[in-house]
């Protein structure tokens, strides 16, 4: 994405922490397609996604004294927050673990999620980027990131050893790595 | 430890990726503050996810944003407060069951039922609201009205108070002028220009004494009546100059445990000798009472 940032992120926390409205929105206008996109992912589900981005600005704003500079930079930091949050939800319908991995066999094959149903020209290298991953990497990472699935689970899952799993992953991603940094 | 094939088994992929158990994670986070490689594979890799999870990215619906502006301009305010998801909300929050059911709502499949009910449920929420700010715009009025009832009040008392200190200060001012065409001076016990003679009284008056302040230059007189008694009823104690063994008119003065502390400016004085005390009648005499002399000095 493009834009002329006019905060570092040093300026975007201090700005929160003396609890300025603008920063906010200007934070909430950087960062809400990349959240909501991360919890419309996770709970495959459009129509509680709204509510839950809601709830997740909510708890940057109400607890980003708890963020810690040291730790990481803001963004994997809010990330954490939109990722835990949604999958706590998603958890908490009860889903069975099948149902999970249907979910996602169903996501990886079918093109028609949100993305197919707003196209949007800062999106349109996605799919061409996800189609140098193996189908066996997208679920993957898909099923850790994304359904909060433990490596024991995904072993189970994919039938693979356990020790394999970080193997896989580490794979996953250094091909990840190359297709976006070219 | 060897941190390149620590670095290379995948398992820092998996932590930042989310899927390790959380005792690896504590593992892996204690290697980050262990082993600036670590550390730096471990931050390259946040890149990473950052910018997969971009390939993601959705524009959110509209109005999300000016709802979530909304609930942060009013979130010290109670009706602001019950907004928030209850975890969120301050303490001192009433609860309200209603944002609960709302997101037992969210969590199951919207079918268009539930949407109606939801909607119903909001409508609820907003004139719960809408209460709630009438109550607090009623008590609003009603406790303004009582404060300007107590600032009235207290605004008369310093009024008050302002004129008691006025007249307070005019009667110690007109006590210092007494009627002397002499300006005052700002200090005249550090001023030595200013020839300071103690007045011992002696019979009835043993054991009191004045202190009398003269500038030969200025012909200023001050006088300090440390030790003195009130004066009988319609009497006033007289201060006078002794000039070639005549009595000269100084001025009456006040005494009293009120006044032992303060200077009290004295008539013009040009030239004397020594300084008596006299017991007048209240306001002063033109000649002494030579009978009622309390006590004198000499100038040294």
């Amino acid at each position: 994405m493009e834009y002329a940032p006019t905060y570092t992120e040093d300026e975007l926390v201090q700005g929160l922490k003396a609890r300025d409205q603008k920063v906010f929105s200007y934070l909430y206008d950087q960062y809400s397609p990349a959240l909501y996109g991360v919890i419309v992912k996770v709970l495959n589900d459009n129509s509680s996604a709204g509510d839950v981005l809601q709830e997740v600005f909510l708890k940057i704003w109400r607890h980003l004294d708890k963020y810690d500079p040291e730790k990481g930079r803001l963004f994997t930091w809010m990330l954490n927050i939109a990722r835990n949050t949604a999958i706590d939800i998603l958890r908490s319908k009860s889903h069975k673990l099948e149902q999970k991995i249907q979910n996602i066999i169903d996501d990886v094959h079918a093109v028609n999620g949100p993305l197919a149903v707003h196209p949007s020209t800062d999106y349109i290298g996605f799919s061409r980027i996800l189609e140098k991953l193996t189908k066996e990497q997208r679920t993957l990472i898909d099923l850790a990131y994304y359904k909060g699935c433990t490596q024991e689970e995904i072993s189970r899952v994919l039938e693979i050893p356990l020790g394999t799993v970080k193997t896989r992953m580490r794979n996953a991603i250094s091909q990840l790595r190359n297709i976006i940094n070219k | 430890m060897d941190v390149q094939r620590y670095i290379s088994s995948g398992i820092l992929e998996s932590y930042v990726f989310g899927m390790l158990p959380e005792s690896e994670q504590s593992d892996v986070e204690t290697a980050v503050l262990q082993y600036p490689d670590v550390k730096a594979a471990v931050d390259s890799l946040q890149l990473d996810k950052e910018r997969f999870v971009q390939l993601y990215a959705v524009p959110p619906p509209s109005g999300i944003r000016e709802r979530l502006v909304e609930i942060i301009r009013q979130e010290n305010t109670e009706e602001g407060n019950d907004l928030l998801p209850e975890e969120l909300r301050l303490p001192v929050a009433r609860k309200t069951p209603v944002k609960k059911v709302t997101e037992v709502q969210t969590l199951v499949k919207h079918l268009p039922a539930n949407r109606k009910s939801s909607d119903r449920i909001w409508k609820i929420a907003t004139a719960a609201i809408v209460l709630l700010l009438l109550g607090s715009v009623f008590m609003n009025f009603f406790f303004f009205q009582k404060s300007t009832d107590y600032k009235s009040r207290y605004k008369s008392l310093i009024a008050t108070k302002q004129k008691l200190e006025a007249d307070k200060e005019q009667q110690a001012l007109t006590s210092l002028k007494q009627a002397s065409p002499i300006a005052a001076d700002p200090d005249p016990l550090s001023n030595p220009d200013f020839k300071w003679t103690r007045i011992q009284g002696g019979g009835t008056y043993a054991g009191k004494s004045v202190s009398v302040g003269w500038n030969a230059r200025t012909q200023a007189v001050y006088l300090q009546a440390q030790l003195m008694p009130q004066p009988p009823a319609g009497k006033q104690f007289q201060l006078w100059a002794i000039v070639n063994k005549k009595l000269v008119d100084a001025g009456v003065f006040n005494t009293g445990a009120e006044v032992s502390e303060q200077l009290q400016q004295m008539k013009a004085v040009a030239v004397a000798q020594g300084f008596a005390v006299t017991l007048e009648r209240k306001g002063g005499s033109q000649e002494p009472s030579m009978d009622q002399v309390c006590m004198s000095a000499k100038v040294q």
